[in-house]
């Protein structure tokens, strides 16, 4: 496709990065916490299946504190 | 003072454990970076989408780099303001719903240092997302459309992020006069909303507001001249800061921890 | 010199009166079991000792101690269910707890391994608090509760969720605390508070009703009870049963009896005596005691 030949790369990567960080440190809290509000596995689907905004939503709503 | 870095450590330790530390910075550097990108290829993200219906012109004037920093802006006041908020709710009424605070408080804990270590450690959490957010904005501006003068970056970024203060206060406020995380998350988001359409609705009257923040964060980086009437707005912030911790303090002292 | 003194301590929630009244003393180096049914306002007692709650009148007044002055210092609590930061580990938290109660780094770091050994969760201190049973968040909760060696250690029904094993082996840990502190823990089960406590406070319905040592306790509540049942009616046998001092009641029905007596031994054998000296046609003879439970039933129903 066009648009990977125009973007400017140098750019682009950090978010890439950011992006698997996020992924990343969601499922892995996600494999250690207890417990979430409402059911793991949902929570699992949103990390992975929502591009940049699932692992977010999980820190926000997902995971249960204390 | 012992105590309170005690309680100081113990707030970063937990934000360390939950990740805060890394989702919140990172979260709002995306937030920044956002608007530069999309504005910057609009033009080829609307081509990868299949283009425009045939007969459809293009004339989205390109935005000039202090336009698209100041929706950058409007990133944190919406989507910024709603994580502070969710993620910082519980951060009393969360210890007493759960309990724990009945084991922390029967310790000679002073209510004061409790109040403020919480504080101030949802503070340095959030300044530092906000700085680096901002950073990345700028940068990504700077790439790709033109340098906005260091200086009134700088000057723009301690206007919000005083703004930014007065909210997280508001939400330390809430945490601790109300039980539920939630009923504080809400209350303050109401009373972040309200404040703003009054704010903007007596814009004329009000030019100390501290709502008046964001607008002169952004009037700031339009015309690279400090705002008249910053000075008085950050005053009125900072002594709305200090006047709603001192009554968190009194009323958090007065309330029964027990249920 | 009573450690604690309380006076006329009253608490109510809006128009609800939880506690009406309460007068009493702790004294120092002593335990003392705060007994009572669920409901009674033990926990609202405790947390008002503690500091948690605001009483609505009276007074809590500490030894050497200004009227006004936070106590928290010379206090321990356990609540009933203690929650801990989940992410902490329980060397973590309780390092925590001792900072936060005065003591240096260096103290609470040799105070909590003290305790986690004294408490037996030594080989878990650097677990996850989330990861512990019921039982060893218990124990736990005793240490971060004495890491500052308080003068006063108020525990609320601290084995009242525990198996069998594990509450056996809180009381044991209760008798040592007891060396080093003046102990208050609220239990609705009267024979942990025979086991370890000298004092009791029984609490009815936001009120003392009964308050001393055990042994008194006991003495004047413990009975055993003797059932009769004679071929004929037992009235004929017993009449000279009722001046006996020792002898609290009689009850008969036809030819069946039961003897109410604080001192079992003692009428046990003088009903022996005169059963064999006057020939009594006796059908059955069975002696049972009235355990503290059945008392305490019985003072609550009052």
């Amino acid at each position: 496709m066009e648009i990977f030949e125009t973007v400017n790369w140098s750019l682009l990567a950090p978010i890439l990065v950011i992006q698997a960080i996020l992924l990343i440190v969601a499922l892995v809290d996600l494999i250690k916490i207890e417990k979430t509000n409402g059911p793991k596995w949902i929570w699992a689907i949103v990390i992975l299946l929502i591009n940049i905004i699932g692992p977010i939503l999980y820190f926000v709503v997902g995971r249960r504190n204390h | 003072m012992n105590q309170w870095i005690t309680l100081l450590n113990k707030e970063f330790l937990e934000m360390a454990r939950n990740y805060k530390w890394i989702w919140v910075p990172l979260t709002f550097i995306l937030l920044g970076v956002m608007d530069p990108l999309t504005t910057y290829y609009m033009p080829q993200i609307i081509d990868s989408v299949g283009g425009l219906p045939e007969g459809a012109v293009i004339d989205i004037p390109e935005p000039s780099a202090k336009e698209v920093f100041i929706m950058s802006l409007g990133e944190y006041q919406t989507i910024g303001i709603l994580i502070i908020v969710l993620s910082m709710m519980g951060t009393i009424a969360g210890e007493r719903k759960s309990g724990v605070a009945q084991l922390i408080l029967v310790k000679p804990v002073s209510y004061i240092s409790y109040i403020t270590s919480k504080w101030t450690a949802a503070l340095t959490l959030v300044v530092i997302s906000l700085f680096l957010g901002f950073l990345a904005s700028w940068y990504y501006t700077g790439v790709l459309f033109e340098f906005i003068p260091f200086g009134s970056f700088m000057a723009a970024f301690g206007l919000y992020a005083l703004w930014i203060a007065l909210v997280l206060t508001l939400v330390v406020f809430t945490s601790a006069t109300l039980k539920h995380p939630g009923a504080a998350g809400m209350v303050t988001l109401v009373t972040v909303f309200v404040f703003n359409m009054l704010g903007s609705y007596f814009s004329h009257l009000l030019e100390w507001s501290p709502t008046k923040l964001l607008p002169y964060a952004s009037e700031m980086l339009v015309s690279d001249k400090w705002p008249e009437h910053a000075w008085p707005a950050t005053g009125m912030a900072s002594i709305l800061i200090i006047l709603v911790l001192a009554l968190t303090v009194i009323i958090f002292k007065r309330k029964e921890l027990a249920d | 010199m009573a450690l604690v003194r309380v006076e006329n301590l009253v608490k109510s929630f809006k128009d609800l009166k939880v506690i009406k009244g309460l007068n009493f003393e702790l004294e120092p180096g002593k335990c003392i079991a705060l007994i009572g049914a669920n409901g009674a306002g033990k926990t609202t007692t405790l947390k008002m000792l503690s500091g948690l709650l605001e009483p609505t009148h009276g007074s809590i007044h500490f030894e050497g101690e200004n009227k006004d002055a936070d106590h928290r210092r010379l206090i321990g609590y356990l609540p009933q269910h203690p929650v801990f930061y989940e992410w902490m580990t329980a060397r973590e938290f309780l390092e925590y707890a001792g900072k936060l109660s005065g003591l240096n780094s260096r103290e609470a770091k040799e105070r909590s391994n003290e305790l986690l050994e004294l408490v037996g969760i030594d080989d878990a201190k650097n677990r996850r608090i989330g990861k512990f049973s019921g039982g060893m968040k218990q124990r736990l909760g005793i240490a971060q509760a004495i890491i500052h060696r308080p003068k006063l250690i108020m525990l609320d029904e601290p084995v009242s969720a525990l198996d069998p094993f594990g509450r056996r082996e809180v009381l044991e840990l209760l008798e040592k605390l007891k060396q080093e502190a003046t102990v208050l823990f609220s239990t609705h089960i009267l024979n942990d508070a025979e086991e370890v406590c000298e004092s009791i406070l029984f609490l009815h319905d936001g009120e003392i009703i009964e308050s001393g040592t055990m042994d008194q306790f006991r003495e004047k509540y413990q009975q055993s009870k003797i059932d009769l049942v004679f071929q004929g009616r037992a009235n004929d046998y017993l009449k000279s049963l009722n001046n006996d001092p020792k002898v609290i009641s009689i009850k008969i029905e036809g030819n069946k009896a039961s003897v109410f007596t604080s001192d079992i031994e003692e009428v046990k054998s003088t009903i022996l005596n005169k059963a064999v000296k006057e020939n009594w046609p006796l059908f059955k003879y069975e002696i049972s005691s009235i355990s503290l439970e059945d008392v305490f039933m019985k003072v609550v129903q009052k």
